[in-house]
């Protein structure tokens, strides 16, 4: 009989992670991934896997587990996963492996994440690494950005012998997952190890490399066999309203950019600053939301508020990071869209205006739509506002290949094989999307990766 | 990639230039273009304007302003530097314009100016003046690096009249835009003058190109932090720009919004004073 309640995840109280920035879970031991892992009933059909959209072994991986087999079940999931210590971190489980797991119907599913960034984390303690043995192809293959369809696609061409080199913008590799998700749910020594991996197996990674600016998009053309676009959706949505030129006043990338890619945390031993105020207000609920504003709350602010036009219910952030983020005192303000920004003389911020919303009806998504209710504004005083509303794809590259086809919102078009109107051009991640999630992205790259095989071998 | 500093001399006693290897930004240098430079591991990711590419080197004028820029005349030639990324931005066309006058004072102003100028006046039918100014003589870059060897004429003034012309480039441009001899103005440097400028040069219908500085993070259209208002509508100075149409840059916002970091920059200063008390 299996046991209903699954093993507890020790954490780091939150009185104490809101003043570090290291990891909240604290992992599971060998005993307590055992115990997890003898839980699964290894189902005849399991719901499990196909709910992943890099279609990992889930069953065989949790069941080399429950044996105490990790460096097999390191090796079963690093197959079809190039980075499983991360996803196992930040996949949104709940909406797809666990989320259909038989268990969850009379009890908790199986803590399919934590265990596999367990496994993932004691092969990386214990030096265990895939052997690969690469048939070369003098093929060449680009990838333009280090997120993490690009890194999938790139090592899944490897494997296949290709000669991959990914273009990167940025200083370090890893794109979202560098300097979007902060270090207490993604430890960046994770990100490091399993970035290593990359270079190890023979990819070539050519940092401050912006195709667009100072690479163009024709000479890749030119001189490689196929590309993969992966460059994400990075470019900061903001609300146009009133008061966005204020001091004080940052979109959620400028951020979470200098927070967790330049340590803006250690500073001054660091040297990227951050500005906070004692009250600061996020705008939006998802995802990035919520890690600006934990991350707001471990620099020092005294309240840090959600300011959400829904309600925490229907947000589109995961359930756990919700809920760490309500033990760690985030305050949420659900129901209120802003409607100006109000500053003083001197230029900063001083608080926001908010109409409270109500809802009405269902919008396209099927989410309900909020409505703003008419004399209903209020004033709230805030000064750091932080607006998380979402991204558009990054128009340095787009404005550098007038050639291919996109959405009028910059989104990038492609066929079912993930083909641009260019042949030989093919795209994924975010960048098609609009914005999604890590493994969503992954399994664009690995899709894609097979379509580049095809359109090399004709 | 070794960005080896090869050569580094003292402009005045307040900025300095090095020559830095960094092949890829030398082989795409555009005039007008900016650099980020990291120093360190630990850096901030800084804009450094191009003042020219030879070979694969590229040079770049630095005044002494805060922690990274002090930290960096320390050091010395054989030294590298962590990251040199660009080229960088969207600088105005080069092309025929009539009579064009590049001014520039203090920061990120003299760097473009040089590299503008030298292109400007290859083209037909354009005749190029380049404008330097500087509070006093002391101040003054050598003659060598200044842009009289690069445009038709070359005006040098100090504001106290202690070295050429006396004023600042406003009065200079003034006199000249008075005698109608200007069809075009390019600017950079200081905010506040760029401002000034702007309003001067709409006055007498003169478009101007300004150099708009904010404060940059990646510089690759990412994070927002460099925005800037034209006519009302959000622009990047880090892609769009940094230089934009003088007559419609919101230049309030500018100037307030590169001041958003200024006790972070003065407690980064104390922490390195600190730090090199003991080192000597
Ligand atoms: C703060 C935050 C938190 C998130 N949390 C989660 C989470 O918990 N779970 C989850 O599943 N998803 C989460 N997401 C979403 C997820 O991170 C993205 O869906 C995913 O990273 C998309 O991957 P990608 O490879 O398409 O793009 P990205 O990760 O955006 O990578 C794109 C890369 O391309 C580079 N690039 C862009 N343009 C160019 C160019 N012209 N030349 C060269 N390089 C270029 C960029 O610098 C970047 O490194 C979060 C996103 C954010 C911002
Ligand atoms: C497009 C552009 C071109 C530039 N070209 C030159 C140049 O050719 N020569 C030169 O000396 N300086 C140039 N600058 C300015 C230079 O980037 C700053 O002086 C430098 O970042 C200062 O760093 P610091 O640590 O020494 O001083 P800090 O103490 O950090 O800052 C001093 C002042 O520099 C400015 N500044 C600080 N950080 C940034 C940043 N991240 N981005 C932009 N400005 C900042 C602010 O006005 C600040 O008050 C340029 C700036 C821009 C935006
Ligand atoms: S510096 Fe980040 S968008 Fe320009």
């Amino acid at each position: 009989m299996a046991i209903q309640r699954r093993v507890p995840m020790r954490e780091q109280a939150p009185e104490e992670r809101i003043k570090n920035f290291k990891s909240v879970p604290l992992g599971y031991s060998k005993e307590e991934a055992i115990t997890e892992a003898k839980r699964c009933i290894q189902c005849k059909n399991p719901t499990c896997e196909p709910g992943c959209p890099v279609r990992m072994d889930i069953k065989d991986i949790i069941y080399e587990i429950a044996h105490e087999n990790f460096e097999k079940a390191f090796l079963i999931s690093k197959k079809d996963n190039a980075v499983p210590a991360m996803t196992g971190r930040v996949c949104p489980q709940e909406e797809q492996c666990e989320g259909v797991c038989i268990l969850g119907k009379k009890g908790d599913p199986i803590n399919i994440g934590k265990l596999f960034a367990f496994v993932a984390d004691w092969a990386r303690e214990n030096g265990i690494t895939e052997h690969l043995e690469i048939k070369e192809s003098a093929k060449k293959v680009a990838i333009v950005g280090a997120g993490p369809a690009g890194i999938t696609c790139a090592v899944d061409l490897r494997k296949m012998g290709y000669q991959v080199t990914i273009f990167e913008a940025l200083h370090m590799a890893g794109g979202v997952l560098q300097y979007g998700i902060p270090p207490f749910r993604l430890p960046r020594d994770v990100v490091d190890y399993e970035l290593a991996f990359l270079e190890e197996i023979g990819v070539d990674i050519q940092l401050n490399h912006i195709v667009g600016q100072n690479v163009d998009f024709s000479e890749l053309r030119e001189n490689y066999d196929a590309i993969y676009l992966a460059t994400g959706a990075g470019a900061p949505k903001f609300l146009k309203i009133d008061g966005e030129k204020l001091k004080g006043v940052y979109s959620a990338n400028e951020f979470l950019i200098r927070v967790n890619l330049m340590k803006a945390y250690k500073f001054p031993d660091w040297d990227t600053p951050i500005i906070y105020g004692d009250k600061v207000g996020v705008i939006g609920c998802g995802n990035v939301a919520l890690d600006s504003a934990r991350c707001a709350k471990r620099l020092g602010a005294k309240e840090v508020f959600i300011l959400y036009r829904r309600t925490k219910a229907c947000a589109p952030a995961r359930e756990e990071e919700i809920l760490h983020a309500m033990e760690e005192g985030i305050i949420f303000k659900e129901m209120v869209c802003p409607s100006r920004i109000i500053g003083n003389d001197d230029g900063w911020i001083t608080g926001i205006g908010l109409i409270k919303t109500k809802f009405e009806g269902i919008d396209k998504a099927g989410r309900p739509r909020p409505v703003n209710i008419k004399n209903s504004e209020m004033e709230m005083d805030l000064d750091t506002l932080i607006i998380a509303l979402g991204t558009t794809p990054n128009r340095l590259f787009l404005s550098n290949a007038p050639e291919l086809d996109t959405y009028s919102w910059g989104g990038i078009k492609t066929d079912d094989s993930f083909e641009t109107n260019l042949k030989g051009v093919f795209a994924g991640g975010d960048a098609l999307t609009g914005g999604s999630t890590v493994i969503a992205a992954m399994g664009n790259g690995r899709d894609a990766a097979v379509a580049i095989q095809k359109s090399l071998n004709e | 990639m070794k960005h080896v500093i090869t050569r580094k001399e003292n402009l005045n006693s307040a900025d300095y230039l090095i020559d830095v290897v960094a092949p890829e930004v030398a082989r795409r240098f555009v005039p007008g273009s900016f650099c980020v430079l990291i120093t360190i591991p630990e850096g901030e990711r800084i804009p450094m304007s191009i003042q020219k590419a030879e070979d694969d080197k590229i040079t770049f004028y630095i005044k002494k302003l805060g922690k990274t820029s002090r930290e960096l005349d320390s050091w010395k030639v054989g030294d590298s530097l962590y990251k040199v990324i660009g080229p960088m931005g969207t600088p105005p066309p080069i092309r025929k314009y009539g009579n064009v006058v590049f001014a520039s004072d203090l920061v990120c102003g003299h760097a473009e100016n040089y590299a503008m100028c030298k292109e400007l006046i290859k083209i037909d039918g354009n005749h190029v003046t380049s404008i330097q100014s500087f509070p006093t003589e002391v101040d003054v870059y050598p003659e060598k690096e200044l842009c009289d060897t690069v445009a038709d004429k070359f005006i040098l003034a100090t504001e106290d009249g202690s070295k050429g012309e006396k004023g600042h480039y406003l009065d200079i441009i003034k006199d000249l835009l008075e005698a109608g001899k200007v069809d075009q103005v390019f600017a950079g440097g200081a905010i506040p003058p760029l401002r000034d400028l702007s309003i001067l040069t709409k006055k007498y219908g003169v478009p101007i190109y300004a150099t708009v500085r904010q404060i940059m993070v990646d510089a690759t259209g990412m994070c927002g932090s460099c925005r800037v208002f034209i006519d009302g509508e959000q622009k990047l100075a880090c892609i769009d720009g940094p230089m934009f149409d003088g007559h419609k840059v919101d230049w309030e916002a500018a100037i307030s919004r590169l001041a958003m970091f200024k006790n972070k920059e003065a407690e980064a200063m104390e922490c390195y004073n600190e730090k090199m008390k003991g080192v000597k």
